[in-house]
Order: structure tokens, then C-alpha cells, then sequence
């Protein structure tokens, strides 16, 4: 049965269809969170015995070792990350960016190898305390196991696409105990549509992710914050400041990690050492700054503290962790953006903070509220989902007033750090890549299907040297209007068009040879090029085809791609995304 | 650090002194090292005497405070003079890792009357290598209500509140509990504690609450922080759940109990390595672990029993017919705001953060100290 056509069927097969799909939710929610909390667990596990927990930091009581720990456990680290990278076909861990991408393109299939590993690297990432993120490598590694579950059904790229989201959804909904971030997350920046279809089977997965975190990993909350009191109206407007301030913080974060992995690949050291030398660095400076070290979580803490720092070591430590993550993640280790986020962020508003509280006597208890503040305006744009993080705040601290003021600071926030930097560091990454999804899924879609599929040999081809007056009577045997030359090994040398053809004929009555009135204009399409290209390349022309050319094969003329074909190719894929998109069912 | 040695020294000596001869030892007694006041008392009545009628070994009690120095000693000597100690779990954690207690069968605890096993009827981790933990006791803040007219405390920051709620506290000489109240004061949640306090931001942001008190009272002695709080010379105070509640029962004390951030930890039976008797030593775990004779005990001091079927099993005082079970600390009533001491955490931090507490009482603790001077210039 055509998968696409499962999209607009009605009645009651398709409700038990329907119900299938939203049962393999469920299921793949609950591998996916019992996956993220197997994860988290080794993660923490890792920390304790490697010495780079505070807690296991305290409780071991020999100072010179626990110096040669902190400057070898990430160096180690580091090396053993960039060894495994190597078994993964483009030697880099695979990141959401990915999982983007795949969902996008409705390429779909996201490879279970290359999953596994980077979650591998990533749970030695944070286990060895690298300056990186745990949400990230749990989204991916989510949605590698949605991705497993339709394949192994057999089921088509529209199901695949939603089995992806639901890993996601389970991944985040279990990470933060946060079901309702879980579902939008997986909505805004993985589907980015709502279809009522993909919505239920996306929150079953939500909901029983966040069952398995909470009777499974008993662990606290992210952060949590008993507030009672409500901030003063004016603190509000300071609130929409800090979020536009909080768009620079998070342009700066995405540049500096951008900057360092460009910087990298110049350095003359094999990119399987880099992590390692990021991690002796990273260490060293950890002697010396400790809160760099890890994901920050005491940090996280402290900074919603009014007074655990003075406002000099809040920016100390804000630009040390800054660096330290764009140095980790630029240089290779595995881990994701959204942790060291975080903590940026709530530094950032902890030290807006702090300076409203000695300029403007801003009293101490809502100096939470700036925190928070903070902590949105540089995460939603790094990550690009304004409305999860207001929800995982929501959800967090069940606090209405911190959400309030936490959407004051994300208005400017997220549009801001949109119109300067792109909709997201994973949006950013994909654009570098050549899929650019600033204009939507439809584009991406497009750039993404290969012309290869609309290649047809039926056409007319002739012999460069075939005189024009035979040319004209081949062309109007066949009733097509444009010739393609193709000597005698394959090469293609040409278009030729009827009527320039007949008016060569009547110039010197058609014993020059084709090849002399070539189209000069007419542009070639590679077997690579993608439908987005061969639209763009129709535009130049007024023609009925393109000629397919391989260049890597001595320019070895494949056969054309009609412009209707092109169009109808077009026309089928809008259909299946509107379908996807806007189908109940 | 001086201070705390010249403590332990006092302590060892009084130890020494307080130890019979063994001409006035019975000779088959069993000597058990134990909390002393009311503590003691319920033990007797429940666990001691019951032993001694059964089995005919009477059962000798000695004072302890707590701490690990005399028993390092002793063992060190090879003179091990008690036969049973009842210390807090931390303590033996730390006592079992540098082997100065003997370990303990894995089947000593018995079976529940209903034949479920031990394993399944104790609190999790309540049956450790060298310790059977047979109560769950609570530092909590007790204080007068009639120091502060028309309020109450109700949560435990209000502890460091002396806006609303003034007067002076008495506090443990200690750093435990001291700074877990504090840092939890800053709003920081429960389960964050020691990950916060493990760094020195955490310990400095800890020890900067407690010097905004004005005057603390610094006790030592399970007993005196009712007796002040009793003599009205602090109006809150931190103290054994037990002890509270003995001076509220028995001297009918003008106090109450602020349960928000009780502080709970295990207390274990543990056997020293080298005691004269271990034999017995061990029936006696085994005979006051029973399910029986755990709610006997918490019939006197309500001190939570570490078996679920002895806690379903706790009913009224004996003398005053008052329903003990709202008065142990693991009733859910009470427990809602209760910090789970990581007994593993102090076990290898303890004397590092005893050397730290001091330091600080000796410089910025002593100026809001009301029984230790600050040092002249």
C-alpha cells in the first residue's frame, strides 16, 4: 500500500491504523526514555567514579590526585571520543541538526551505527566532564530509536517522521520530567507543523516518558524555585531588555562554537587528537575555574542565588564557560548546546541581576526572576523553540509568574537572535551544510530530492556532426523542438534547437554540421543536482528539458529531465507535505 | 582544630573515668555504649531488660556523644571495652571502612511475624556490612511559642529570621545539620544539597547564613537544648526529635516542634572489632531489631523504626496513652519536609568539615557565639 496514501484515508481500517501508530508511540516512548535515564545514570555514574562530580571531588580527600584526575580524565577523554568518531562515516558525532535534517528533507532513516556511537561518545563526553550539553545527545539518540521502530515495520518516510518525533518528545518529556516541553519540542523544532496525526501518537510518547522518568530515575528537577513573590510592574520591562541583550549572548555562544570548529579544522593536528587537546585545556583551566567543568548544574544553582557571586566572577565565569563549551564542541567532542546554555544564560541573568539590584535597589527576592530571564533569552535562541523553553520553565517550576516573565524576556529574545543569526545554531550548522531551511520544509524537500528519478533517455540525440537540414527532419520525426549532441564515446557537446536549426538551414541551406548552432545558454544538470536546483536552472531557459551531464565520467550525457516532469515531481511532493501536514488522520 | 582535640581528649578522659572497674562490672554483662537520658530510659524498658529476662545476660549501659576517636583507641590498644555501640550510620560507615568494627551476618536481622524477610521489611539500605540500622531519628528545630505572639515558624528559614522572629538559638556545635538548614534557607531544594555543599561556594554561602544570626547558643549534649529552651535563655533551638519530646511529655516544656527540614538519619547497631562478647552482642541486635520489640521502642521515644512492620505496629505511650505515630518523624505529617542526611557523604567528609566548622567558629562564629569568646588580638 502507497504510505502517502495512508495519509487521506477515511474509515475504520484507518482508524486502526491510526491507533497502531499511536501504540507504536507509546512503545517507542517508552524505550526512548528508559534509553535517556539508562543515559543519565551512566552519565552521573561516570562523574562519580572519574572524580569530576563536586560531590565525588569532596568525599575523596587526596588534593595531588584529584589534580591529576582533573587534568587527565577530560584529556582521556577526549582521546577516546575522537578515536570512536572515527567509526562513523562522516567522523563527527551526530547531533538534532541531523535528526532536523532528516525530518526536513522527509529523507528520513536515521542510521542506528552512527547513533549509537555518538551516544557513546557523548555519554563520555559528560562522563569525562566536558564543557557540553546532555539534551542533545538524548534527542538524537530518541529519535534514532523512533527511526528503528518504523523501519523495522516497514513503514513509510511520513510515519518515520512521526516515530522520530516521538522518540524526541519521550527523550525531552523524560530528561526534564517536562511532557508538555516534550511535545512541543518535537513539534516546533523537529516537525515544525502541527498535524493533528503526528500530535497524538508524539504525546502518547510524551506522556509515557514522563511515567518512566518519574517512577524509574528518581531525580530532582532541573531547577526549582518556590517563589511567591511577584515581580514590581517596572522589573517587566527590564525583563524584555535582558531577552534582547540575552539574542546577543546567545549570537556570541553559536559564533564562538561555529568560530572554534572552523578555527579546528585549520590547526595541523588529526582531527581524532583535537578533543583531546580541547580537554587538557579544559582541565587546566578547571584547576583554576571548577564550575567550567561538566554541565554545570551547581552553577545553574548558584547563579539563582542572589549573593553567591560578586558580579566580576558572574562574568568571569560566564565567558570561561562560554569558551569552554565552544572549545569542546568546535574541537569534537560529543554532547549537545542546550545545557552549557543554560547555565550561560542563567549567569547572564544573574548578572543583569545584580547590576539592576546596585543601580536600582531591586530587591533580593526576585533577583530569581532575572535568573530565569536569562536563562530563556539566550536558550530559546540557541536552540530555536521559544515555546518549549517557556514551558520547561512552566513545568519546572509550576510558577506562573517566573513563566510570565520568562515570555517578557523571550519576545524580544528569540525574533532578535532570528533577524542577526538564524532560527537556531542547528539551522545554522544545516545552512554551512547547503540545506538552508530559512524558507521552510517545501524548499528543504526540494533541495533534498535528487533529479535522478526524472531522468528519461527519451529524447532526440544526434551526432555533433549530423548536418542541420537532418537534424531538422529528425527533430520533426520524433515532434520534439531541441536535439542533444552526443558523440560517438557518450559525451554530450550541446543542445540544438529547432528553430535555430531552421534558421541555419535557411542561411546556408543546412549542410553545416548541428554542432554549430549550439545553444550557448542552455545549462546542464549534474545526477547529484537536486529538484530545487533544476527549477532555479528552468528559470534561465525557455527550453522543454535539461540535459543530465556527469562530469566525473567525462562529461557522459545521462539523458534529460522534463521541465513537466519537474513540475509534476513538484506538484506530488507539495501534495504529500500538505497531506503530512494538514491530514487528521 | 585544637579545640576539637582538646574535646575528644575530655571526652576520652571522661570516657575513661565514667568506665566501671571491671571489679564492679557484673561479669557476664554486656556493655553497651549508648545515647544516655531519655533515649536510654526507652531503651531499657524495651530492649534491655526484656533481653536480660530472656536470655539472663544483664546488660550494662555506658555514655557516649557520638565520634569516632575513642573507638579508634580502644582498637588501636586492643582493649576494646564495649561489647555494642548504638551510633548514628555515617559513623559507621566511616568506623567500617577503616575496620574498627566487626562485620555483621547478612541473615542477623529476624524475619517480620508475617514471615517476610528482612530484606524486604527494613528501610532500603538499612542493612549495611558492619551496621543494622534499627531507628530513624530527626534534628529538628524546637522553639517557645510564646516568644513570638500572633506567628510561627513554619518553615525552617525561619530559623535564620530574626526580623520575624527574634530572640536567641541554640545550635549543634557541628557542621552537620547546621548547613544543610542554612543553604536550604537560600531556597536551595533537598535534593541539591550536598552536590551544592561539596563546593566551596556551597560551604562558604552556608556558613555566611549562620553568621547573620546574632547569638547562638552552642550545644554539645543531646539534652541541653531543651533544658534552654525549658530555662527560656534561647527561643529556638536544635535538638533529637526524642529529647523534645520527652520534655514536652514528661516537664510538660513550653515547647513545640518545627518539623520543615527535620534532618533524618539512621541510627545503627554496630559491634566493635575486639569486643569480649560479640556473641551476645549480636543476639542483642538480633533480639532488639525484632519487629516486637522495634515498636516497644518507638512506644517510648519516637524515634521512626527502621521495619515497615514495626512501624504499622506503633501505638500509644504506655504511661500518658499518647498516639506516638504522629510523633515519629517518618509520618508522612512530618515528613513532608524532611533532608535525608547522606550519611555516605559525611562519612568520608566528616573530619575535613569538623576542622572547617571550627576554623569558622574560632574566627566570624565567635562573634555571634554566646559561649565562645572571641580570641584577643
Amino acid at each position: 500500500m502507497n504510505p502517502d496514501h495512508a495519509l487521506t484515508e477515511r474509515g475504520p481500517l484507518a482508524v486502526v491504523r491510526f491507533l497502531g501508530l499511536v501504540l507504536l508511540g507509546a512503545l517507542i516512548g517508552g524505550v526512548a526514555a528508559l534509553a535517556a535515564v539508562g543515559f543519565v545514570t551512566a552519565v552521573l555514574w561516570l562523574n562519580e567514579i572519574l572524580l569530576i562530580s563536586p560531590r565525588s571531588r569532596m568525599m575523596f580527600d587526596h588534593p595531588a590526585a584529584l589534580i591529576a584526575a582533573t587534568l587527565a580524565v577530560p584529556t582521556l577523554g577526549g582521546l577516546l571520543v575522537g578515536l570512536l568518531h572515527r567509526a562513523i562515516p562522516e567522523k563527527r558525532p551526530h547531533t538534532p541538526a541531523d535528526v532536523i535534517a532528516a525530518v526536513q528533507t522527509r529523507r528520513g532513516r536515521l542510521p542506528a551505527r552512527a547513533g549509537g556511537l555518538s551516544a557513546l561518545t557523548a555519554m563520555i563526553s559528560l562522563g569525562a566532564g566536558a564543557s557540553v550539553g546532555q539534551y542533545g545527545p538524548l534527542v538524537h539518540m530518541g529519535a534514532t530509536l523512533g527511526s528503528l521502530g518504523s523501519r523495522l515495520l516497514r513503514l513509510g518516510r511520513s510515519e518515520d517522521n512521526i516515530t522520530i518525533a516521538c522518540g524526541v518528545a519521550a527523550a525531552i518529556s523524560a530528561a526534564f520530567n517536562a511532557p508538555l516541553a516534550g511535545i512541543v519540542f518535537a513539534h516546533e523544532v523537529v516537525l515544525r507543523h502541527y498535524a493533528l496525526r503526528a500530535f497524538a501518537p508524539v504525546a502518547a510518547a510524551a506522556i509515557v516518558g514522563y511515567v518512566v522518568a518519574t517512577t524509574v530515575l528518581d531525580q530532582g528537577a532541573l531547577f526549582h524555585v518556590a517563589e511567591t513573590v511577584v515581580p514590581r510592574a517596572w522589573e517587566f520591562m527590564l525583563f524584555v531588555v535582558i531577552g534582547g541583550l540575552g539574542a546577543l549572548v546567545a549570537g556570541a555562544y553559536m559564533h564562538a562554537i561555529l568560530g572554534v570548529g572552523r578555527l579546528a579544522t585549520k590547526l595541523p593536528l588529526p582531527a581524532t587528537l583535537r578533543p583531546a587537546l580541547a580537554g587538557a585545556l579544559l582541565g587546566l583551566t578547571a584547576l583554576w575555574v571548577p564550575d567550567i567543568l561538566g554541565m554545570g548544574q551547581e552553577t545553574l544553582r548558584f547563579a539563582t542565588i542572589a549573593g553567591a557571586f560578586g558580579g566580576g566572577e558572574l562574568l568571569l565565569i560566564l565567558l570561561l564557560k562560554l569558551a569552554a563549551t565552544a572549545l569542546c564542541l568546535g574541537m569534537g567532542f560529543s554532547g549537545g548546546v542546550f545545557s552549557p546554555a543554560l547555565v550561560i544564560g542563567t549567569l547572564f541573568g544573574a548578572l543583569c541581576g545584580t547590576l539592576v539590584g546596585q543601580v536600582a535597589g531591586a530587591p533580593p527576592e526576585t533577583f530569581v526572576f532575572y535568573a530565569v530571564c536569562g536563562m530563556v533569552a539566550v536558550t530559546a535562541p540557541v536552540i530555536g523553540a521559544p515555546l518549549t523553553t517557556l514551558l520547561i520553565v512552566f513545568e519546572l517550576t509550576g510558577s506562573y509568574a517566573l513563566t510570565t516573565a520568562a515570555l517578557a524576556s523571550v519576545t524580544l529574545a528569540s525574533p532578535i537572535a532570528a533577524q542577526l543569526f538564524g532560527r537556531s545554531l542547528f539551522d545554522i550548522q544545516l545552512d554551512r551544510r547547503g540545506l538552508d531551511l530559512s524558507a521552510g520544509r517545501g524548499r528543504a524537500v526540494l533541495q533534498a530530492t535528487s533529479v535522478a528519478s526524472q531522468v528519461t533517455q527519451d529524447c532526440v540525440t544526434l551526432p555533433p556532426e549530423t548536418p542541420v537540414s537532418e537534424a531538422i527532419g529528425a527533430l520533426g520525426r520524433a515532434r520534439h523542438a531541441e536535439a542533444y549532441l552526443v558523440d560517438a564515446r557518450g559525451r554530450y557537446r550541446g543542445c540544438v534547437l529547432l528553430h535555430d536549426l531552421e534558421a541555419a538551414q535557411q542561411a546556408d541551406g543546412g549542410r553545416r554540421p548541428a554542432a554549430d548552432v549550439i545553444d550557448a545558454k542552455r545549462p546542464v544538470l549534474r545526477p547529484g543536482s537536486s529538484l530545487w536546483e533544476a527549477m532555479a536552472r528552468l528559470e534561465e531557459v525557455s527550453g522543454e528539458a535539461l540535459a543530465v551531464v556527469d562530469d566525473h565520467r567525462d562529461n557522459a550525457f545521462m539523458g534529460v529531465v522534463y521541465e513537466a516532469g519537474i513540475a509534476r515531481a513538484h506538484r506530488v511532493q507539495s501534495d504529500t507535505l500538505r497531506r503530512e501536514e494538514h491530514g487528521n488522520g | 582544630m585544637a579545640t576539637v582535640r582538646r574535646r575528644i581528649l575530655a571526652l576520652a578522659l571522661v570516657l575513661l573515668l565514667c568506665a566501671p572497674a571491671p571489679a564492679t562490672t557484673a561479669d557476664d554483662a554486656l556493655v553497651v555504649l549508648s545515647w544516655g537520658g531519655a533515649y536510654e530510659r526507652a531503651q531499657r524498658e524495651a530492649l534491655f531488660e526484656p533481653f536480660t529476662a530472656r536470655t539472663g545476660i544483664p546488660v550494662e549501659v555506658q555514655r557516649y556523644d557520638g565520634g569516632l576517636e575513642a573507638l579508634r583507641r580502644a582498637v588501636a590498644d586492643g582493649e576494646v571495652p564495649w561489647d555494642l555501640i548504638d551510633m548514628t550510620r555515617s559513623d559507621a560507615m566511616a568506623a567500617c571502612e577503616e575496620g574498627l568494627l566487626a562485620p555483621l551476618p547478612p541473615d542477623l536481622a529476624a524475619p517480620a511475624p508475617d514471615g517476610t524477610p528482612p530484606a524486604r521489611d527494613f528501610l532500603p539500605d538499612a542493612i549495611g556490612r558492619c551496621a543494622l540500622t534499627h531507628t530513624v531519628f530527626a534534628t529538628v528545630v524546637a522553639y517557645r511559642p510564646e516568644a513570638f505572639p500572633g506567628r510561627r515558624p513554619t518553615a525552617i528559614a525561619d530559623l535564620f529570621d530574626q526580623q520575624r522572629f527574634p530572640g536567641p538559638r541554640a545550635l549543634q556545635r557541628t557542621p552537620a545539620v547546621n548547613l544543610e538548614w542554612a543553604l536550604r534557607s537560600y531556597g536551595v531544594p533537598r535534593e541539591e544539597l550536598y552536590r551544592l555543599l561539596s563546593t566551596p561556594r556551597g560551604l562558604r554561602l552556608a556558613l555566611g547564613r549562620l553568621a547573620e544570626l546574632e547569638a547562638i547558643h552552642w550545644w554539645e549534649a543531646g539534652d541541653t537544648p531543651a533544658r534552654l529552651l525549658v530555662e527560656g535563655r534561647v527561643v529556638m533551638a536544635s535538638g533529637y526529635n526524642g529529647r523534645f519530646f520527652d520534655a514536652m511529655l514528661r516537664d510538660d516544656a513550653p515547647i513545640e516542634i518545627l518539623w520543615d527540614g527535620q534532618v533524618q538519619e539512621h541510627e545503627a547497631w554496630a559491634v566493635p572489632r575486639g569486643a569480649a562478647r560479640p556473641e551476645a552482642a549480636r543476639d542483642l541486635i538480633r533480639f532488639a531489631t525484632t519487629t516486637e520489640r522495634l515498636a516497644e521502642l518507638a512506644r517510648r521515644i519516637p524515634y521512626g523504626p527502621a521495619r515497615d512492620s514495626a512501624a504499622l505496629q506503633v501505638t500509644t505511650h504506655p504511661d500518658t496513652g499518647l498516639d506516638m505515630r504522629l510523633h515519629i518523624p517518618t509520618h508522612p505529617l512530618n515528613a513532608a519536609g524532611a533532608i535525608v542526611k547522606d550519611e555516605d557523604w559525611y562519612a568520608h567528609t566528616q573530619s575535613r568539615l569538623d576542622d572547617y566548622f571550627e576554623a569558622w567558629l574560632a574566627t566570624d562564629g565567635c562573634r555571634i557565639s554566646l559561649n565562645e569568646p572571641c580570641p584577643s588580638p
